[in-house]
């Protein structure tokens, strides 16, 4: 069966079918959802059965006959519910019946039987305490709530503090043998970003204090660079610990950017191969251009590498900073090309036999 | 029915084509040349073997038919073909029956870009019966003593694909060419562009260093006949850098980051 109900009628379209509301005079519709609306807001199960009912009542046209059927429903249901939607089943066809007192006779028999003889003192007092304490209980129950809120916050607390007494715990243990591999100039700029990440979030401090050592020790970001690049950093912990966390890393795409973002001068990276190539070609060599920050995984000084900086900010312009990068890489590519690595006294006859050879008497 | 050759005056050369010797290439194509023997010349873009052909037909006085060969070069093209001239049929003979019955020198240049039954046609020609069959006219054509044929290869480009093969590379003398050394380059980039002893031997460096990335990303290093190019450029006012840009640098290679290295070089010199 399909429902309807009109907006002004509250959810009274839920039980009134589309064939009830059609077999209502169209000029009493509203009427008829609106009474409907009314009685079913003392009881739903009311409404159901009055919406049922009502129909046959306007079809019949006697508007006193409706007011007094609502009158009579309303009546028992104010003394019980169930009994009234009994009523409101049976009334219509009492209102037919040749006795026309016969319908106010079965509503006052009804009404009697439910409700009962009128409560003694005893009684009332109960009720009246009982109404009190549920009333008591109903304002409480809002406040065990809350404490129930506040105690899962406070535990959760605790065990952050907890953990975040660990991480402080491991950022002691893991800051002196860091701090002695930090070039003095930039102890001050160290420390302070480290305390100001520490203070939000040790953990966070962890990282940052590996990671802010590599930037300033490589001298790839200045000191206002790791300052702003620390800034940042506490913009995306302040929202997401986690992702703050992987920032502080190096472990996120947002990390590089901004630290790409702050760099000044230029970056070896993007000139490499172009180094590479030149010194190669100048040296006769292949050889491999490298940045300082990889001195841990190669020597120094080899045969068939350069070490350059990660980062050139001798000039403000990156052509002049360009040029010095390629004045450092054929300084490197001659050193590879005439052995000063490999250079031993022992060799020195031959070495000068060489150079003769390969650029002639003056050479010697 | 007709038959069509081409004049062979057009094929004579008159001047002498400058040409500095690098070692005893000279004596020996003309060994080569008495001998009646075909000859290969190897060596890497722009190292001077044409030039080196056109000096030796200068040389011997012979008429020199060259044939730029390509991939859809067929045997017809070098033989002769049969072809509509008004109402008629007429015969046209292809540069090498041109060349073989002028006793000239044929030199079919980058032989290897041929299709390989153009190569297969040489054969006759370089061993001792030095003949050419002309298949499509049922004829023979013998090889007059001063004719001779000369072809040249650049190893750089053999590939799965692109190779001689041994039955035609061991039918040749093979004269190995590559750039000369820093002093002839010198003395080639001033005669051939007439810049002065200063710019053909920064020239020079710089093709020196630029030859370095040969196996670095670059196919083949900067050629003689480039920095001739640069020379000439200069020669004619325009500043060393750009010109050196222009001739050394875009031609060899479309690598951005390579051709900037090249630039620098480039800088570095100039």
């Amino acid at each position: 069966m399909s429902t309807q109900g009109p907006g002004g009628a509250g959810n009274v379209g839920m039980y009134v079918g589309r064939d009830m509301l059609a077999s209502v005079p169209e000029d009493r519709r509203e009427d008829y959802l609106r009474l409907v609306q009314e009685i079913s807001d003392l009881k739903y199960q009311l409404g159901v059965e009055v919406a049922r009912q009502l129909p046959r009542l306007f079809a019949e046209q006697d508007d006193a006959a409706v007011e007094r059927y609502l009158d009579q429903v309303r009546a028992i249901a104010d003394v019980g519910w169930k009994s009234g939607v009994e009523v409101a089943k049976q009334l219509p066809d009492l209102y037919h019946a040749p006795d026309p007192t016969l319908a106010e006779a079965y509503v006052a028999i009804v009404s009697e039987a439910t409700a009962g003889a009128p409560d003694d003192a005893d009684t009332q007092a109960f009720i009246a305490e009982l109404d009190d304490l549920e009333r008591q209980l109903r304002e409480v129950e809002p406040k065990q709530q809350r404490a129930t809120e506040l105690k899962s916050l406070l535990a959760a607390r605790d065990r952050r503090d907890e953990r975040r007494r660990k991480h402080a715990q491991e950022l002691a243990a893991a800051l002196p043998p860091i701090l002695a591999r930090l070039r003095p100039k930039h102890r001050d700029c160290y420390l302070r970003e480290v305390q100001l990440v520490a203070a939000a979030d040790p953990e966070a401090a962890l990282e940052a204090s590996n990671t802010l050592l590599d930037l300033l020790n490589g001298e790839r970001l200045s000191h206002d660079g790791a300052s702003a690049w620390v800034r940042r950093g506490l913009d995306v912990l302040e929202k997401s610990k986690e992702v703050g966390r992987g920032y502080f890393r190096m472990g996120s795409k947002y990390s590089l950017e901004v630290l790409e973002e702050l760099r000044e001068g230029l970056a070896l990276r993007k000139v490499a191969r172009v180094l590479k190539l030149y010194a190669t070609a100048l040296s006769g060599r292949d050889v491999a251009v490298r940045a300082i920050d990889e001195m841990d995984t190669v020597d120094r000084f080899g045969p068939d590498h350069i070490m350059l900086p990660a980062d050139m900010r001798f000039f403000r312009d990156d052509d002049r900073n360009f040029v010095a990068y390629k004045v450092a890489a054929a300084h490197g590519a001659a050193r590879i090309e005439f052995g000063t690595y490999r250079f031993s006294l022992e060799q020195i006859p031959e070495t000068v036999a060489d150079l003769g050879a390969k650029y002639g008497p003056g050479a010697k | 029915m007709a038959v069509e050759t081409q004049r062979m005056a057009d094929f004579r050369i008159v001047e002498e084509p400058y040409y500095l010797p690098v070692g005893n290439e000279i004596a020996l194509f003309e060994a080569a040349y008495e001998a009646h023997l075909p000859v290969m010349l190897k060596g890497p873009t722009g190292c001077g073997k044409t030039r080196f052909v056109e000096h030796m037909s200068w040389r011997l006085g012979r008429t020199l038919v060259t044939v730029g060969c390509h991939e859809d070069l067929t045997a017809s093209d070098l033989v002769g073909k049969y072809t509509l001239r008004g109402d008629e049929t007429i015969w046209q003979d292809g540069p090498l029956t041109t060349a073989v019955k002028a006793g000239g020198i044929a030199y079919l240049d980058e032989i290897v870009e041929a299709r390989k039954d153009t190569t297969v046609v040489i054969h006759p020609l370089t061993d001792d019966r030095r003949i050419l069959p002309i298949e499509k006219k049922g004829e023979v054509v013998q090889a007059p003593i001063e004719f001779m044929l000369v072809i040249s290869y650049n190893p750089g480009y053999q590939s799965v694909l692109k190779d001689l093969k041994h039955s035609t590379k061991q039918r040749f003398v093979a004269l190995e060419f590559d750039y000369p050394n820093a002093d002839l380059e010198e003395e080639i980039v001033r005669a051939e562009s007439g810049v002065d002893a200063d710019v053909a031997e920064r020239l020079v460096k710089v093709a020196a260093k630029v030859r370095n990335l040969r196996t670095h990303g670059l196919e083949e290093g900067v050629s003689t006949r480039l920095l001739v190019y640069a020379g000439q450029l200069i020669q004619g006012g325009v500043e060393p850098v750009p010109a050196c840009a222009a001739t050394i640098c875009r031609p060899i290679t479309d690598d951005l980051e390579m051709q900037r290295s090249i630039l620098e070089l480039i800088n570095t010199q100039f």
